[in-house]
């Protein structure tokens, strides 16, 4: 199991987490909801242990270990993994390559021709292509939600897997979370769009920086859909006062 | 072909088959070629449209090499400049001639894997006449010792639409003390590229110069170096295009990636126009590997140094 405990971060003076706690059964699919600027991505490179983002409090704990000070190729090695949002390109490696480290991960030809395929690439074009900027932005999103599968992960942090990608995706994206979960994995989904949750066990909605709701993923949805339809903070609904600071909600009411 | 130095010959393909190259495609009888060992040829190789013809000269050898006009090959050139000694001085002359309409490719090794004191001056004068097409890829490989010194210096005049494209890379061993100066003048409506890849390791000392002189109505030209400079490498690179003529346009572009405290790097793009409807542009970076790069591949497992000798391999290809 991964759990958050009372993580808190603050960056340049602005709290953009409180006191988050969170917990993550193998096996299970699990989103985290919340509008854009609520802190998902934030929380997402805090559990991968991004070099900027140590959290001020709280612990990060992977099957009973404390992995909060663990750099994030140790993270990666015990099972997390993360897709950014907008993963970079890269010169001269081509996508067979990338999928496998340069060579380091060893997989048959059949699995990872599999695994293009089910991010919806066909591996007969898309084999030697490069990482590069010749990929479209939807095509690399598919190219490193491939990579991922190639690892197996325990844990693997979507990070608004459907963003640039076209109107497919949503399938795509499920085929992606059960790929992860038939190989007993436990995938996160971290979007701001609530029928990307609809194919997972648990949600937590994050606004402002602090859990609002969890628990099912359906419960959960319909409380986001009623907070976050009519906010006109994205940010800081009326309802959350107790994720605004007295000055925020100074700022807010007038 | 006709190999006069066995021994020699040998050891020059052991050393590029060491470095991942495939020598026996280069010594088929269909492939022209040409082998210099020191201040001799070890092999030589005339196919149809192609002539290759070395002279002695002191401390190396010249080479007049003529593409009859309207030739395409379709197996590409093979020249080999190799050294087997350990101590010396090699002076190699090359003067190139695509006739026009001829489209031709060269294959380029430069192979010194021994040497200690050892000094390379190369220069090669190239002409390629109205509407012809010549490629030149030119990769080195040096011995571990870092004590080469190595002058290469190419003159290439494109005529009339012509296309020429001209590689150079040092990025699997050593690179010693290297001055690389490419100097590029295109005529009406011909095109060129420069490139250059070169890894820089220890203290090794790297220049660069790349000119680009954009002298006829819509030429079109690119001059692009990549360095990596590791350890205590010490780079210069510079540059240059003129935009001389109307609608010419021109890019240069340098990327330097640096690791290591004690490296000493520097790029200095220069573009000058001398015409109002010409038009130039640069792009130029130093600095460590880009960090989201490196987290990308570090989320999947690869520590830093694994991650970013990935991203480095990736950009020298």
């Amino acid at each position: 199991m991964l759990k958050l405990e009372n993580i808190s971060y603050k960056a340049e003076n602005k709290i953009i987490l409180r006191d988050i706690s969170m917990e993550f059964e193998e096996g299970k699919k699990y989103a985290i909801l919340g509008v854009n600027g609520a802190g998902k991505s934030t929380l997402g490179y805090i559990i991968m242990g991004l070099e900027d983002y140590k959290p001020q409090t709280g612990r990060i704990i992977l099957d009973g270990e404390d992995i909060t000070n663990l750099p994030i190729y140790e993270r990666a090695k015990r099972g997390i993994t993360l897709v950014f949002q907008e993963p970079p390109r890269f010169e001269g490696i081509s996508i067979g390559a990338y999928l496998t480290l340069g060579g380091k991960i060893k997989i048959e030809k059949a699995e990872l021709e599999n695994i293009l395929e089910t991010v919806g690439l066909s591996p007969k074009l898309y084999m030697s292509r490069k990482v590069n900027g010749s990929l479209s932005g939807g095509e690399r999103k598919r190219v490193e939600l491939a990579s991922i599968l190639v690892l197996k992960p325990g844990y693997a942090i979507l990070d608004e897997p459907d963003s640039g990608i076209d109107i497919m995706s949503l399938e795509m994206v499920n085929n992606v979370l059960n790929y992860i979960a038939s190989h007993g994995g436990t995938p996160i989904i971290i979007t701001h769009r609530e029928e990307m949750a609809e194919n997972v066990d648990f949600a937590y909605h994050i606004c402002n920086g602090v859990v609002l709701h969890k628990g099912k993923a359906t419960e959960v949805i319909e409380e986001y859909k009623k907070e976050c339809g009519i906010c006109d903070h994205p940010n800081a609904p009326e309802k959350n006062e107790k994720a605004m600071t007295s000055k925020e909600k100074e700022e807010v009411s007038k | 072909m006709s190999i006069n130095v066995t021994n020699e010959y040998k050891e020059l393909v052991e050393a590029l088959e060491k470095n991942g190259a495939d020598a026996s495609k280069y010594f088929d009888k269909r492939v022209a070629s040409i082998i210099i060992s020191g201040n001799r040829v070890i092999g030589l190789n005339n196919v149809k449209g192609v002539k290759l013809t070395p002279t002695q000269i002191e401390n190396g050898v010249k080479v007049d090499m003529e593409i009859e006009e309207g030739t395409i090959l379709p197996i590409p050139i093979h020249v080999c400049t190799g050294y087997v000694e350990k101590k010396g001085l090699q002076n190699i002359v090359f003067n190139i001639r695509i006739r026009k309409n001829a489209k031709v490719k060269f294959t380029a090794h430069c192979v010194f894997p021994q040497v200690e004191e050892f000094t390379h001056n190369a220069i090669s004068n190239v002409i390629v006449e109205e509407g012809a097409i010549m490629e030149y890829a030119d990769e080195h490989f040096h011995s571990d010792l870092g004590t080469i010194n190595l002058r290469t210096i190419t003159n290439a005049k494109v005529e009339k639409g012509g296309i020429y494209k001209n590689s150079f890379t040092l990025t699997k061993t050593r690179v010693g003390k290297l001055y690389v100066e490419m100097n590029l003048d295109l005529g009406e409506e011909a095109s060129g590229e420069l490139v250059s890849k070169i890894k820089g390791t220890k203290d090794d000392s790297i220049e660069i110069k790349e000119a680009l002189n954009l002298n006829g109505v819509r030429s079109r030209g690119i001059a692009k170096s990549t360095v990596v400079a590791l350890d205590e490498t010490k780079a210069n690179i510079v540059n240059i295009a003129y935009g001389n003529a109307p609608y010419s346009f021109g890019h240069v572009e340098c990327n330097e990636i640096t690791k290591g405290d004690k490296v000493d790097v520097k790029t200095e793009p220069i573009l000058k126009v001398v015409n109002d409807l010409a038009e130039l542009t640069h792009e130029a970076s130093i600095g460590r590997v880009n960090r989201r790069q490196l987290e990308t591949l570090m989320a999947k497992g690869l520590t830093e140094d694994e991650a970013t000798e990935l991203i480095i391999k990736g950009i020298l290809q």
